[in-house]
This record gives C-alpha cells, structure tokens and sequence, in this order.
C-alpha cells in the first residue's frame, strides 16, 4: 500500500516542479502590484492549492530563479514585521514567456485529455 | 523516510526553527544556507504578522503544514539547488560541472539517476580547455579590478574603524560605529556578488541572518561577537595587498605574453627591431626568431589563463571562508 502511495507522492512532485514556475509567474502577471514571497504562497495557496503538492519553501528558490533568467524582477522594502521583503514584479519578457508557457501548457493539457479520454476513472 | 521528521519534536519560536533548519542544513553549501534561513525568516515573521491573536508555537505549528518543517525544507532547498545548478550552469567543453552538493537521504536516489557522469578529458582539451571557460575571463577580469575594489574596501575599513574608535570617546562615535558595521555588511554582499558573476562561486544572495526578536542592545552586540564581522574586515583589509598582487600578476603576464605573440608584427609593420637584447648587446634577432617568439608567449599566454583561474578559485574559496563562515 505504501508503495502505490510513494508513487502517487513522487508523481505530484514531478508534476508540481514542472508547473511551479508557470503557476508563479500567472500569479505575478494577474496581480498587478509587486508581491513578496509570503504573499505569493498564501495566493497560490488561496487559488491554486494542489500546484504546489510540496511545502510553499519550495517557491522562494524558483522566485529566485526566475529573476536570474530576467523574468521577474525585484526591490527591497523595509518590513516592521520582519526582515527586508523581496518584492517581485513580472517583466515585459516574463509576459512573453508567459504567453509561450500558456499556449504550450493548453497544448498538453489537450492532448492529455485525449489520451485519457475512455480510460476507467 | 518521514519517520525522520517526526522524531524531532516541532519548534516553539522563530529562533529556534531557523536554528533546527541551520542544523538540517549542515554540511550544505553556506551560501545556501544564508539563503534558506533568510526566506524562512521571511515566511514565518509575515504570518506571525498576519495571525497576531495566535502564539508563537501555534503559528508555527501551523507553518509546519504549509511551509514545511524544518527538515522538510532543508531537504527542499538541497534538491532545488542541485537541479538549479545543473540547469544554469550549462555544461561547456572546457568545464566539468561541480560535484553536487552531498545530498540528504532521502535525495540520493533522485540525484543519482540524473546525474550524469563527464567523460575523461584528455590533457590536451584540459589544456587548452581554459580557453572557453568564462570563469577564467572572469578571474582575469576579476584579477585587474580587485586593485580599484581593494584599495576602496581597504580605505573603507581602515577609516571607519579608526574614524569610529577614535570618535567613540564622544558620544557621536556609536551611530558611526554602527553605521560602518552596517555598511560593512552591505559591502560584504556586494563583494559576494562581485565573486559570484566573475569567479563563479556560488555566495549569498541575501544578507545574514539576525534575530529580530532580541532588542536593540542585544542586537548591536550580538554584531560584536559575531566572528563574521570581524573575518569580513579582515578580508577587506587583505583585499589590498592581495589586489595589488592580482593586478600586478596579470597585466605583467598578459602584456609579457601579448608582447611576445605579437613582436613579429612589431617588426613588420612598425619597423621597430626585434630580438633578444642582454645589457644592450644584441645576442640574437632575425626572423628565425619569430616563430619561436610567438611559441614562447602562447604558452606564457596559455600559463597566463590557467594561473588566472586558479587564483579565481583560491580567491572564491578564501572569500567563502571569510565572508560566509556560518
């Protein structure tokens, strides 16, 4: 039984590491303001709960990596509660990229749906 | 494998999950840790912000769910910077790619089948091989301007440390002294990411953790005893002696070599007189010399390159120890 469960764990992970980085950079582009990485989580969390099917410790790497491809970009801003805040802000090429990501996204999801189209749920 | 998480009982307050993370992390790259306890930090302040009527512990018990706890992150960050170096850094023909970083249990076996094991190089291609590793332009980049960024973080320390002790006798001398320790830390960021885009060592992309929850006093001495802001000065004051020898190596290597590989077009094109010279006496010249000439500063060149990057790596790693020692 454990087995079929560690499966099922391990098959989420794939499926979440290959779609964190669209799901982040969705949540920057609809939300029009910076946001900083505690926002971000509990927005994913608030919408899109299951993308992340880890720990929402995982985003703050990814938010990084995305900066260092020149998707997002980002400023400090003092915060009374805590350190410093990393605010991130999608870029014109994050949009593009976005784009790109959305159409291949729905072109795997089609064909997906075909695929397991008639399979016994 | 998530019986190990259990045994650890949860955490009480913000101190002491960072202090459970730093120790899930040990053995990790320190940069990263740097990295990781500052995020955390980041996460759990804004929700004990965002739940105020709650206590510490429950707020953390929560954040355990979503967050993660402290062994769950550890072993996040571990897979996510071994799969973002892989992906980065793209492999080039001169380089292998850096050994990962020990990984936990519970990731060996997801690393072990995507690592891929590099090919032998034969000592011809490690040779000449330096010629298309960026890292080694970097160092030698890095190598000329550590003479400007020496001379101004030596400056820098040498005068706000004396500017600050002398003054401490008058009461303005605290806010200086405190205000340079600050600025010390900034620059040691700065000179992180300085090392880390030329020299290729990954370092800091955050400054170091404090703990917020401790009043100013505390803070302003537990800035005192960190050995971290001492090893950061120490290597701001080395940084000069170290620049001028870094600056003095390269451009008497490169013009030395460049002098030579080109002293045939000298000859051709500006008619100067080429050949070897002892005490003014002219022992040899001749165009038999040339081919020889150009040999001697290939080589000299080539040398040139490889001293370059192996300075970038001692440098990297001295400034590891120095700047990031957690």
């Amino acid at each position: 039984m454990g087995d079929v469960e560690a499966q099922l764990r391990k098959f989420q992970k794939e499926l979440s590491a290959g779609t964190v980085s669209l799901a982040l950079l969705a949540v920057l582009a609809r939300a029009g303001e910076p946001l900083y990485g505690y926002l971000i989580a509990k927005e994913l969390e608030r919408t899109g709960d299951g993308v992340l099917s880890g720990k929402q410790s995982a985003l703050y790497p990814v938010l990084r990596n995305l900066e260092g491809a020149g998707l997002l970009e980002s400023h400090v801003e003092p915060s009374v509660a805590g350190p410093p805040r990393r605010y991130y802000r999608i870029n014109d090429e994050g949009r593009t990229v976005l784009k790109q990501w959305i159409a291949a996204w729905n072109a795997t999801r089609d064909s997906l749906e075909s695929v397991l189209e008639g399979v016994e749920r | 494998m998530n019986n190990e998480h259990n045994a650890r009982p949860l955490p009480t307050t913000i101190p002491e999950y960072l202090e459970q993370l730093r120790a899930a992390l040990s053995g990790a790259d320190p940069a990263m840790i740097q990295d990781a306890l500052y995020d955390a930090e980041e996460y759990l302040r804004s929700e004990l912000a965002e739940q105020a009527g709650k206590s510490e512990a429950e707020v953390i018990a929560g954040v355990a769910g979503s967050y993660g706890a402290p062994e769950e992150v550890a072993e996040i960050y571990r897979e996510t910077e071994v799969t973002v170096n892989r992906a980065l850094r793209t492999p080039l023909p001169g380089r292998r790619p850096a050994p990962p970083p020990p990984p936990a249990a519970g990731v060996a076996a997801a690393a072990a089948t995507a690592t891929a094991v590099p090919k032998p190089r034969s000592a011809a291609a490690r040779f000449f091989g330096v010629v298309l590793d960026p890292h080694t332009y970097g160092a030698l980049f890095y190598m000329l301007l550590s003479l400007v960024t020496g001379i101004f973080f030596f400056t820098w320390v040498v005068t706000g440390l004396s500017l600050s002790v002398s003054l401490l006798i008058l009461i303005v001398g605290i806010p200086v002294l405190l205000l340079f320790l600050g600025s010390v830390r900034v620059l040691s960021l700065v000179e992180g990411r300085i090392i880390e885009t030329l020299l290729g060592v990954r370092m800091p992309r955050r400054p170091a953790y404090t703990d917020r929850s401790q009043g100013w006093l505390a803070r302003i001495g537990a800035m005192f005893t960190d050995g971290r802001t001492w090893l950061t000065m120490l290597y701001f004051v080395l940084m000069l002696p170290l620049g001028v020898a870094y600056f003095s190596v390269a451009t008497t290597l490169l013009s030395t070599s460049l002098a030579l590989v080109f002293a045939p077009v000298a000859e051709v094109v500006f008619d100067q007189p080429v050949g070897i010279w002892v005490d003014g006496v002219k022992m040899a010249s001749g165009a038999w010399l040339w081919p020889l000439s150009i040999a001697a500063g290939l080589a000299l060149l080539f040398a040139t390159l490889h001293l370059a990057r192996a300075i970038g790596r001692l440098h990297g790693a001295v400034a590891k120890h120095l700047l990031v020692r957690l």
